[in-house]
Order: C-alpha cells, then structure tokens, then sequence
C-alpha cells in the first residue's frame, strides 16, 4: 500500500462507516429502549400523591441530570471496578450510561406531560365513575403520551448525539472511527465531515418526525 | 336502597328511570351537618338538605357562599370535614362507595372538560363501554340518541376543538346521560358561555326538565330558575337561606328577605 492509498478514503473505509454507525444506532437505540422504559416507570411514580413515594425517583433523577454523561460514564466504566467487583466491558457501560441518563431525562418528560393535564380531566374521569387507575388510564396517559412523544423524540436526537461519547472508552462508534480515519489521512475536515453528514442523516427524520407530531398531536384544552 | 346498576339497553327507558321511579320511600340524597372548610374559609357550615329524584332544584346565591362546593361534596370530589352525605344510602365517606355515587348523580362542570384525544362520539361511549360492560355497537346506538337530544348528531366524528362553547356543554350533558345517572348535578355550566351559547345549552335544559329528568343545578340564570325549577335553594355564607318552591322564591319570599331581594337587585332580576 502506497502512501497515497494510505491518505485517502478506501472501499474498506466506506465499509468500516457503515458498520460504525451500526455500532451508534445499536448502542443508542438499546439504552433508549431501556432508558425509556425506566424513565417511564420513574416519571409515573414521581406523579404520586404520596410526597415521600414522589420523592423517591429524584434520588436518581438528580444526580443524572446535575452531572456530565461523559463523568457518568466514566465513572461506571473506569470508577466502578475501583469500588467493587464490577468490571463492566465497553459496550455495557456505554449502555447502562446512556440508559440511567435517558431515563433520568424522561422522568422529568413523563413528569412535566402527566402534570400539563390540567386537574379537570381527572375530575371529568373521576365524575363519570372512572377510579383513579382508570382516570389515569382512559384519560390522562393517553394525553399526556401526546404531550411526550415530540418531546421525547428530541431526547432521543440529544442522545444519539450524546452516545459520540462512546468513543472515549474505546468503542469503535462513527466518533471513534471519525478520529482513527482522520489520524491516518491526515484530511480531519473531510473525515469529520462525513461523520456529520452520517449524524444529520442519522438524526433529521427524527428530527422532522417530532415537528410533524407535534403539529398532529397538539391540542388545546 | 341501593339501586341495582345496569347496561339497560332499553335507554330511552332510562329517561324515565331519572324521574323519580327510584328513592321515593327515602331521600336520594341527604346532606347530613356537612361543614367544608379551604383552610380559614368554612364555605359550608353545618349545612343540612335533602335531595328527592325529582324535578329540577335550582342552587342560588353570591359567588363563594358553597353553592358549587356542595355539588363537589355530593359527587366525592371534595372531601367533607364534619358531618356525611349519603346518596341512595351510600356514605361519600366511603371511598368503595364513590364509584356508585358518581354513577347516580352525573356532573357538568363550569369549564367544559371534553377528553381532547377523542372525538364526540368517543367522548359519550368510552365511559359506558369501559365502565358499564356494555356493547360498543349499542354504546354507539345511545350516543345518537343523546347527540339528537342534544341536536348534534350531525357532530359525532368532531373534535373537541371544532365545536363552540355551547356545543362542547351540550356535549358534556350528552355524556353525563350516557352513564344513566338517577341526577345530574350542573355546576354553572352556561357561566362561561355567551348570551347566544347560554341560550342554547338552557334550551337543552329546559327540554330535559320538560321530560323529567332530575337536575340540581347552580346558575345564575334566572330566567331558567323561573321557567324550569320546581324548588330554589338560596345559600349564603355557607348557610341555607330559603328552600322553596320557584314560584313562592320570586314572588313572596323575595319581597319578605332582605337579603335575596338585593341579591336579586344586584343581578338584575
């Protein structure tokens, strides 16, 4: 191999940017799943009545928000095995890291959707002779799913984004491939040019998905 | 007594039913020494009063004497300090009771509160569908039936944000009836209305009271408390100031009460 061939991009490279944005969208779109599910669960419960059970969820929610994802993950990639027998590989950690702050993030959406029901839903619910579960179930979660979807979409989009962080543990994400390609042709800008254009692509349908829903799923009380 | 709660599909039957068929030989509700408080406010002091299934009973008074607070009470959405209210003989102390409760008395609030996710005919059947066990096919067949009652049967695929004021009330009285309650409770409904929507929502009223259906409303319409009313509660401070018939309300009793002649003064009536 010339120096030449060496400096510039190959049919290999093309390949290698196909399978790192497999990595991005495989580790974004598991911690998202996960990190959606638990979030959920942590918004719902920081909806109840009871002030002590509704302040449970910000002992994680807090700390997740209040602090850098790159710090998060560093500390569950290279802290945790200081402190204990948990030696987590690459791609667990980057998933349990994206995961705890997506779910830390869409507690708060959950919270905030379920709260912008206004409180004359539940009593229209109640008044008809739903219970509260039914209240919250036939009225105020279908609405406030409507409330989070555009919302959580532009969650999702930040932390597609945010998992380029991967690549600071090792994990051959576009980020990571972007600095190995650009170290080895010495052409950063067109390198890192790519690896923008595969994010935008990545990201603009989710991106014009969240503006189309919101328009479609807005309404006024 | 309690009443035994069915899907009856004969529905038109059911007009009938809220006309007084049930609770003759008892109060269908009983307010019992209720006091309500919001913090050092008492908006209701030891208030007594009986409810019959029947007729239209008007609720008057100044803004803030408890009027809509009792209604609250009645359907469980406030909670009573002292005293108890027993609808068909079931406490709203009682949380297993809130349910049957609600059921029997159906409620209209001041601001319309249609479910914004779905449309008109979703609004009426959901409930009797989720609730009432009962069949979608004969939950749609009903909700004409209201939606005709109502004069919107032509609005049935409408979203809540297509219709006016007017129209979402009427609606919102369609879906209380859906659920057979033995009473509706109104709770200022046409205050948030204009002249011309008002007049539309109380001609509804109007001719469900002409049909028997069992209503305690509070207004401040008195042209509707003088053609529809068959008894006039007025409320001040918390307390019952005359329980009459409307006609005696408006013609002897305003002239011997000081106070409901200027509230009527002040009204313009």
């Amino acid at each position: 191999m010339s120096f030449y061939d060496y400096a510039n991009l190959t049919g290999n490279d093309a390949m290698q940017f196909l399978r790192a944005a497999g990595v991005t969208l495989y580790i974004t779109i598991v911690s998202l799943l996960i990190g959606s599910i638990l979030g959920i669960a942590l918004g719902i419960v920081r909806c109840s009545k009871n002030k002590a059970v509704s302040a449970l969820p910000l002992i994680l929610i807090e700390p997740l928000r209040n602090s850098p994802l790159v710090t998060q993950l560093f500390l569950i990639y290279y802290g945790l095995p200081m402190v204990s027998s948990i030696m987590l590989d690459p791609y667990p950690a980057a998933i349990l890291a994206i995961s705890l702050n997506t779910a830390a993030f869409m507690a708060v959406l959950v919270h905030n959707s379920i709260s912008a029901v206004p409180q004359g839903q539940w009593e229209a619910g109640l008044a008809l002779g739903h219970s509260s579960a039914s209240t919250f179930i036939h009225v105020i979660a279908r609405q406030a799913f409507r409330l989070l979807i555009p919302q959580a979409i532009t969650l999702y989009i930040s932390q597609l984004q945010c998992s380029s962080l991967v690549a600071l543990i090792g994990i051959m994400d576009l980020t990571k491939l972007g600095q190995n390609l650009a170290l080895r042709t010495l052409k950063p800008f067109m390198i890192y040019g790519i690896v923008f254009l595969i994010y935008y692509i990545l990201s603009s349908p989710l991106s014009k998905l969240a503006r189309d829903l919101e328009k479609k799923l807005s309404f006024n009380y | 007594m309690y009443i035994q709660r069915t899907t009856n599909d004969n529905y038109e039957s059911l007009i009938h039913d809220i006309t007084g068929k049930v609770g003759k030989e008892m109060a269908m509700i009983e307010v019992k020494n209720v006091t309500k408080s919001f913090g050092t406010l008492t908006v209701l002091k030891n208030f007594n009063v009986e409810f019959n299934q029947e007729g239209v009973t008007v609720l008057l008074g100044p803004s803030g004497t408890g009027k809509s607070t009792l209604l609250r009470c009645i359907n469980g959405l406030e909670t009573v300090d002292e005293g108890d209210i027993l609808v068909n003989g079931r406490s709203v102390k009682e949380k297993k009771n809130l349910r049957d409760i609600r059921l029997d008395c159906g409620m209209v609030f001041q601001r319309t509160v249609l479910f914004p996710h779905l449309n008109v005919m979703q609004n009426l059947t959901m409930s009797p569908v989720k609730l009432l066990k009962m069949d979608k096919a004969k939950a749609e067949e009903k909700a004409i039936y209201y939606l005709k009652k109502v004069g919107l049967e032509s609005k049935a695929k409408a979203l809540h944000n297509e219709l006016s004021g007017g129209e979402q009330q009427r609606i919102a009285i369609a879906r209380a009836l859906m659920m057979n309650p033995k009473a509706l409770l109104l709770d200022e409904i046409t205050s948030a209305l204009d002249p011309e929507m008002t007049s539309e929502v109380l001609k509804i009223l109007e001719n469900l009271a002409a049909e028997g259906v069992c209503m305690l409303c509070v207004t401040h319409e008195m042209q509707f408390a003088k053609h529809a009313a068959s008894r006039i509660i007025f409320m001040d401070k918390g307390s019952m100031e005359a329980d009459v018939t409307a006609e005696e309300f408006f013609s002897t009793v305003r002239k011997e009460n000081e106070r409901i002649a200027k509230f009527l003064n002040f009204i313009g009536e």
